[in-house]
């Protein structure tokens, strides 16, 4: 929670940051590596987005495909329009803020499962609902423009993008108003009984996750050149949002980041050869994680960076989530 | 100080009062758990309210901190009408309530669940102030400085009850209501936790306290209200409500005749 505790891990990113950067300088032309840096910072940036509201707040949402869609769709009818892709982000975000908003103002007042089960509905019916307005093209999906920036630049800019939220995410962690969603995650009536606004907090908190996703929708958009609402609105968009936190790690910043990292590799390697797969490694991945170390990897390579740096390593509760930097982490 | 010697006291009596209940009632479907109970609390001293489980008491605790609306009936808390108003509102205003169940925050340290305290209550009005600082002050002050940076869950019991007065003093609350804290604690946990309760009202807090430890309340108290059934019975010294006829009997049940007092 305080300065002094998070700088001694937050180099660490910033330096892995920046060293990401000259990557398309070395291999300009690696165009395998460069689609696997886009995808995974693009999901590195989500799942940090998402894990402001789900791991800091503890609202575990199934329903950040509406953000993305949306920021995909607006990105995509504002490009059809004559607009420069890169000017329709910012709109984008705010597209999916907004509907953050108005769907998370009657839905956060509900309670764990319940508010969970009420995102997969929202998610769901964006998903139909798009499928049947003309405006996205529909079930026949939507040609974008084929003149698009080249894939370095898609390189950067998704590592711009999961910069952006890892700074975000790490001044929510440190901030006053990130020690009010600890708070509020733990116990809500006692964080209310402490002065802690907890209804406009957490709503605070989604549309924060809800802005950098539905700009990470408009990225994805343009890089894509083609949208369905089956691809951008699907429950798997979701779904990947709460594996890559819950793999990495609920409510660190580290986590988000191992857990991306490790979700997309999985899938980019499993996918061509074995179709499918890799839903089976992400099961297994995940019963394996909630079982022995539910901090996920975060929580694991900080048990092991414990063990090597002092002998006792059982101060690290579980329950120090939240209030432990990542920063033990490597 | 003047103990009020009347045994009844109406909002009128006391204009300067940090708390007023008027004719508060609170129904539960059929049930009446709080039954028309008007009554002033003076500035600056330690208010008792006792009497048998299901009284009511705690649910004046949740009317007045704001986590349910009376049914009928107004609460003014330090020259707002605070009915109705949100938890939040009502601990930011200088109002703050600790829980007869504690509920730290298990994840945080002692010490961060003490700066939520500081941070968001009433003292957070003061712009560029330091929760951190203001935070560990009120540890020392509890006596739990020594376990600041332990996570809450390692607390026992009568530290964690600590750990919930203080997480409530660092709102810097003028009211402060307090739901049983020496309940489950042993005797000499209650003698440190009832000079814990004198420090806080020698800082010119105003207390409010649910308190089943009768020896300890009689002790404290320099008023006590008796409850019973949702209505306030009895309201006076420690010596006037113990020999009250009807609190008498609504702890030991009606006719007995015979029970010392010392």
């Amino acid at each position: 929670m305080t300065s002094a505790r998070t700088s001694r891990g937050a180099l660490g990113a910033p330096a892995l940051g920046v060293a990401l950067a000259f990557v398309p300088l070395a291999a300009p032309h690696n165009v395998t590596l460069l689609n696997l840096g886009f995808f995974t910072f693009l999901y590195v940036a989500q799942g940090l987005a998402w894990n402001i509201l789900g791991g800091f707040a503890g609202y575990v949402s199934f329903g950040y495909a509406a953000f993305f869609g949306l920021g995909a769709y607006t990105t995509a009818l504002l490009w059809l329009h004559g607009w420069t892709p890169v000017l329709t982000f910012p709109l984008a975000g705010l597209c999916a803020a907004v509907f953050s908003l108005i769907v998370g103002v009657p839905t956060l007042r509900l309670v764990g499962p319940y508010f969970s089960i009420a995102t997969i509905g929202v998610g769901e019916a964006m998903r139909i609902l798009m499928l049947n307005i003309g405006i996205t093209g529909g079930a026949s999906g939507l040609n974008l423009p084929t003149t698009v920036p080249s894939k370095t630049w898609f390189y950067l800019a998704a590592l711009v993008m999961a910069a952006v939220a890892y700074a975000i995410a790490t001044w929510v962690r440190g901030s006053r108003f990130g020690l009010g969603l600890a708070a509020l995650r733990m116990d809500p009536d006692a964080a209310e009984t402490l002065g802690v606004r907890t209804a406009l907090f957490k709503n605070v908190a989604h549309v924060i996750s809800a802005f950098l996703v539905g700009v990470c929708g408009g990225l994805f958009a343009t890089y894509f050149q083609y949208l369905h609402p089956d691809t951008v609105f699907s429950f798997t968009e979701s779904i990947s949002l709460v594996l890559i936190a819950l793999i990495g790690g609920l409510g660190t910043i580290w986590g988000p980041i191992l857990g991306a990292a490790v979700f997309y590799a999985v899938q980019d390697y499993l996918q061509t050869s074995y179709p499918n797969f890799h839903l089976m490694v992400y099961g297994v991945l995940l019963i394996v994680i909630l079982l022995f170390e539910p901090r996920g990897l975060a929580g694991l390579a900080a048990r092991i960076a414990g063990r090597r740096r002092a002998p006792a390593p059982a101060a690290d509760s579980p329950a120090t989530i939240a209030s432990k930097p990542a920063g033990n982490t490597p | 100080m003047t103990a009020p010697t009347r045994a009844w006291s109406s909002p009128a009596d006391f204009p300067s009062s940090p708390l007023v209940l008027n004719s508060v009632t609170k129904r539960f479907g059929g049930l009446v758990a709080v039954d028309e109970v008007s009554v002033a609390i003076e500035p600056g001293k330690i208010i008792g309210l006792i009497g048998p489980n299901g009284a009511g008491k705690t649910t004046i605790f949740s009317v007045v901190s704001g986590k349910c609306a009376p049914t009928r009936g107004r609460v003014t808390a330090l020259g707002h009408d605070i009915t109705g108003w949100p938890p939040h509102a009502i601990c930011r205003l200088g109002l703050c309530v600790t829980h007869q169940i504690v509920r730290p925050f298990t994840d945080l340290s002692v010490l961060e669940n003490v700066m939520v305290g500081a941070a968001f209550g009433g003292g957070a009005r003061v712009t560029g102030h330091d929760a951190r600082g203001e935070a560990f002050a009120v540890l020392e002050f509890a006596g739990l400085a020594a376990r600041a940076d332990q996570p809450a869950s390692a607390l026992t019991l009568a530290q964690r009850k600590r750990l919930e007065i203080a997480r409530a003093l660092a709102t810097k609350p003028s009211v402060l209501l307090l739901d049983e804290v020496l309940a489950g604690l042993t005797p000499s946990e209650v003698v440190q936790a009832v000079a814990l309760v004198r420090e806080i009202c020698a800082r010119g807090i105003t207390i409010l306290m649910i308190e089943h430890v009768m020896h300890a309340v009689m002790n404290l108290s320099h008023r006590v209200l008796v409850l019973n059934y949702g209505r306030l019975i009895a309201d006076g010294t420690p010596a006037e409500v113990t020999g009250d006829r009807e609190v008498i009997a609504a702890y030991l049940g009606a006719g007995t005749e015979e029970t010392s007092h010392d």
